[in-house]
């Protein structure tokens, strides 16, 4: 993990924001009563919402360097958060200007918000926009998505284009600081179009060019365990992709019932120049639709994303895996230079012998590298112990305050796992992880 | 929870600075020593705005309440302001102000849309409404007469410029 990045892109947003606050204060008269002042709430909260819906998209535009400098993962938990704040500020807008206008007209609320819709250019689409977000936001609750199936959301979450296509206009047609300012509007308009062309480019344009330069074509579909299946990809130039251990791609199998939808699986081995292997457990629609691929079937692939990757350290490595989270450390194990760590070990928690992949690869590798690897199976009932205590952990790995932690499971292993080496004496600088829940 | 819970406080509290300071002089001038900055600490770092708009709140207070004091001190002549002309769609619009110190006292319409008959019909009827809405409002945010949007958004317009030059 790099915090620089998150920091800088913070801050940038941070500015941005103050920026926009800066524009309300140099286009508005002095507040002298009521109306003025909840107008103004109202007129602030609508820029900073205006501000908010393009850094929102502009954060799942898939741009490489935040990708890689930030991680996927993180990147859609901030736009979670975000989405709920901004829809937030949003609402409020729209409350605090029926009110300042009401206020200031001396007129009825019910009255002065149809008079609002009728009488304001662009307003009664903006508002058919609200609604749109308000809808978006309450499929997007995790109470909904526990019941709504991945498609549900997944259109609901389209309608997010459409909302700021209807909501742009009456920005212009009715904000007081942009009727003033030729200044503002070119810059806001500039700063959309910009986050919209780079939509375009890094989610639209550049997977169709990646699949036309690699043709990626599923070879095969192998079984690893019950529910558990590898997927073959072949093609060309895969070396030219700069896919580095611990990534993952983002995959568009084009077949009927799966190409609307794009999902991350991470590598399970460093491709070779024309074949690449990814390996998946069936925990939703689209991963256990794999199991049925038809070797032949044209795939959309990008990436690589994914900042979970080893970097450059003579410490030793301690590589623990939860279930499938081994996909990418199997990768990461094979692909650690030999001479260059003091030792590997690689700590594999299963709850079930049969959920066990890669046994005889990983024994060859650990072989073949002189590294430690130790398969921890069952539940901690059963083995009587928790075996990511750090107690256990200290024992089986010598010196494991000195070492660099790469950690990938479920969220709840991969946290107690995190616990459990901060409590042993690793700095968080050393720990890197990476969950499968975004 | 808790983040989402200190992140509306602190943008709300950020939200109650800007518009204290934005308001009038005698209620910036109390304000300054009870400035509310202190919520910047209880934001966390995933809702960065609201971290950021108590700080440009606290440093613009300077600068407006000086030049606002200015102004009044010199209250009490009557002045008028013309405002800008707004284009419209049929005609343009300008108006200008009759000021007290700060306070409107009256509105002339210097200029109004000229298509034709049904322009001094509409007009008519919604000059005089714009007129009383400003006198009551003594600002720019006013109602726009149904029936009447692009004489409405016009008068809008040239009287806010005027008041921009009022200042």
């Amino acid at each position: 993990m790099r915090p620089d990045l998150s920091v800088v892109v913070l801050s940038l947003i941070g500015l941005g924001a103050a920026a926009v606050v800066a524009l309300w204060w140099k286009d508005t008269p002095v507040i002298h009563t009521t109306g003025d002042l909840l107008t103004g709430a109202g007129q602030v909260l609508g820029l900073l919402s205006g501000y908010g819906f393009v850094v929102l998209v502009a954060l799942m535009a898939r741009l490489p360097p935040l990708e890689h400098g930030i991680g996927s993962d993180r990147l859609a938990r901030w736009h979670a958060m975000g989405g709920r704040y901004v829809i937030t500020l949003v609402t409020g807008h729209v409350l605090f200007i029926i009110w300042g206008y009401a206020v200031t007209g001396h007129e009825q609320l019910t009255r002065q918000t149809v008079a609002l819709l009728v009488n304001y250019p662009d307003v009664m689409m903006a508002t058919v926009a609200w609604f749109l977000l308000l809808g978006i936001a309450a499929f997007s609750a995790r109470a909904a998505r526990r019941r709504l199936s991945y498609e549900t959301w997944y259109y609901a979450h389209l309608y997010t284009y459409l909302a700021i296509a209807l909501a742009f206009s009456h920005q212009f047609a009715d904000g007081a600081s942009f009727e003033s300012s030729l200044t503002a509007r070119v810059v806001w308009s500039a700063l959309y179009a910009t986050v919209g062309a780079l939509i375009g480019w890094y989610r639209f344009i550049t997977p169709l060019r990646m699949a036309a330069r690699h043709r990626f074509t599923v070879q095969a579909v192998r079984p690893e365990a019950p529910g558990t299946v590898s997927v073959l990809i072949c093609g060309r130039d895969f070396d030219k992709l700069h896919a580095r251990p611990g990534q993952f791609f983002r995959w568009r199998f084009l077949t009927r019932e799966l190409w609307w939808q794009s999902h991350p699986y991470s590598m399970s081995a460093m491709p070779r120049s024309d074949l690449m292997r990814i390996t998946v457990k069936a925990r939703g629609e689209h991963s256990g639709s794999l199991a049925h691929l038809k070797p032949g079937t044209k795939v959309i692939a990008e990436g690589p994303y994914g900042a979970f990757t080893p970097t450059l350290t003579r410490r030793r490595v301690l590589l623990i895996a939860g279930g499938v989270g081994i996909t990418p450390i199997r990768a990461m194990f094979a692909a650690l230079p030999k001479h260059l760590v003091g030792g590997i070990t690689l700590v594999y928690r299963a709850s079930d012998p049969r959920d066990v992949l890669f046994s005889r690869e990983l024994d060859a590798i650990a072989a073949d590298r002189n590294a430690a690897l130790y398969y921890v199976i069952g539940s901690r009932e059963e083995l009587g112990y928790d075996p990511l205590a750090p107690g256990v952990l200290q024992r089986m790995v010598p010196g494991l305050h000195r070492h660099e932690a790469y950690i990938c499971g479920p969220p709840g292993m991969t946290q107690a796992a995190v616990t459990s080496l901060r409590t042993a004496g690793v700095p968080g600088r050393r720990i890197h992880r990476e969950s499968f829940d975004f | 929870m808790l983040r989402a819970v200190l992140t509306l406080t602190g943008t709300a509290a950020g939200l109650a600075a800007l518009l204290t300071f934005k308001s009038h002089p005698a209620t910036i001038a109390a304000a300054q020593p009870a400035a509310p900055p202190a919520t910047s600490g209880a934001t966390s770092s995933p809702a960065p705005t609201s971290a950021s708009k108590t700080h440009p709140a606290a440093g613009k207070s300077a600068t407006p309440s000086k030049s606002q004091a200015a102004g009044n001190s010199q209250a009490a002549a009557a002045r008028t302001v013309t405002g800008a002309v707004a284009n419209t769609q049929y005609g343009p619009m300008q108006i200008q102000l009759t000021l007290t110190g700060q306070k409107i006292t009256n509105v002339t319409v210097l200029q109004r849309t000229n298509d034709g008959s049904e322009s001094d019909e509409i007009d008519s009827t919604a000059i005089p409404k714009l007129t009383s809405e400003t006198l009551a409002a003594q600002s720019a945010q006013i109602n726009a007469v149904s029936g009447a949007s692009y004489t409405s958004m016009g008068y809008i317009q040239s009287l806010q410029s005027a008041l921009d030059k009022a200042k």
